[in-house]
């Protein structure tokens, strides 16, 4: 189905369907849900703006996944910029949990979990984070980031082992 | 250890294509070490997807967005030409109607290939000072030369004639039958 980005219905459609996964982006890259609304925003009122035509919601979608994690980018470099006299250093979280169990994680364990990903480095950050959070398979992200889909697949594992070791080995190990 | 965590991570989104992945799979069933390192990795990525932000927590946001696009743009955007409401009523329809076709036929009427035409087929002309050499200049060439694919040479040998201009012609390059016979 085509999507014309600024015809309401399709505008609709698509804003139903991709705010959520925008905002996810926006604020794992950026982890303030205030700045993360900015973001959306102004990516959706590009995307209508501009007045696109898409060959499909998901052509939409990757449009505005790529806009948005762009923007998010843009203010984390901003705002390390200012930052960078007053680096505090947090130490290292451990989290412990029990490998191959699903227990539900305590909002303790997710802002470690959260602290750890902000920590990341932009390349790893954007492609983990399109990965985890946004439910894309590789092939997705390679294109929204405009890179080969072996390089997705070597920085979600760097992504990974950065964030294993972040949020302690010994501690995330069988117990 | 037997497979590396980038393996294990590729197969663990599911991404590994065959015959990897049925090996991994076999591997996974006797290989205690790489069974073990594999559920740790599926532990981090089960922890790291479950700290994503919640459905609930984007509502509100999404509400207050979309009010603020709504308001702000889609409202504000003039409404298409096919969208608008069309309440004319029939004479006024009629009456325009009309109007279309009274200019159609007057259109046909009308000769196109008219005398303003002749008089634009040779814009410039410039007679030397002896009175013999004529010189015909095409100043604006393309739309000259497009002009005069538009009349036979019949047509532009009458024109120059009814202008008084004495005109030469003479075939070049032309080569007799028989020589053509004799060439093949």
């Amino acid at each position: 189905m085509e999507v014309k980005s600024n015809e309401n219905e399709s505008f609709r459609l698509v804003y139903e369907e991709v705010f959520p996964v925008v905002m996810r982006v926006a604020y794992h890259v950026t982890y303030n849900m205030d700045v993360s609304e900015d973001i959306c925003q102004e990516a959706f009122i590009r995307f209508f703006e501009r007045d696109i035509e898409f060959k499909s919601v998901d052509e939409a979608k990757y449009w505005l996944i790529r806009v948005t994690k762009n923007l998010a980018i843009n203010v984390v470099k901003r705002k390390s910029r200012e930052k960078a006299m007053v680096d505090k250093i947090k130490k290292a979280p451990k989290v412990p949990i029990r490998s191959g169990e699903e227990v539900l994680i305590s909002s303790e364990t997710k802002t470690l979990v959260r602290e750890a990903v902000e920590k990341l480095p932009e390349k790893l950050k954007s492609v983990l984070v399109l990965k985890e959070y946004a439910d894309l398979n590789y092939k997705q992200i390679a294109k929204i980031l405009r890179i080969s889909e072996s390089n997705v697949k070597v920085r979600v594992h760097r992504a990974r082992k950065m964030l294993e070791s972040m949020l302690d080995r010994e501690e995330i190990d069988v117990s | 250890m037997c497979l590396d965590d980038q393996i294990l991570n590729t197969y663990l989104d599911g991404e590994l294509v065959e015959p990897w992945r049925t090996q991994v799979e076999e591997h996974l069933t006797y290989c205690n070490a790489c069974k073990s390192r594999f559920e740790q990795l599926q532990s981090l990525h089960y922890l790291v997807s479950s700290s994503r932000l919640e459905d609930q927590e984007i509502e509100d946001h999404s509400k207050k967005v979309y009010q603020f696009i709504e308001n702000n743009y889609i409202s504000k955007k003039k409404r298409g030409f096919f969208s608008r409401d069309f309440r004319i009523k029939t004479p006024t329809l009629l009456a325009v109607a009309a109007a279309f076709i009274v200019i159609f036929v007057g259109a046909l009427l009308i000769n196109p290939k008219g005398a303003a035409q002749t008089d634009q087929l040779i814009p410039r002309v410039n007679v030397a000072e002896e009175g013999r050499v004529v010189q015909v200049k095409a100043t604006d060439g393309l739309t000259v030369a497009q002009i005069l694919d538009n009349f036979s040479l019949e047509e532009i040998l009458k024109y120059l004639d009814s202008r008084g201009y004495e005109v030469d012609l003479r075939l070049k390059g032309l080569i007799p039958i028989d020589s053509v016979d004799n060439l093949l």
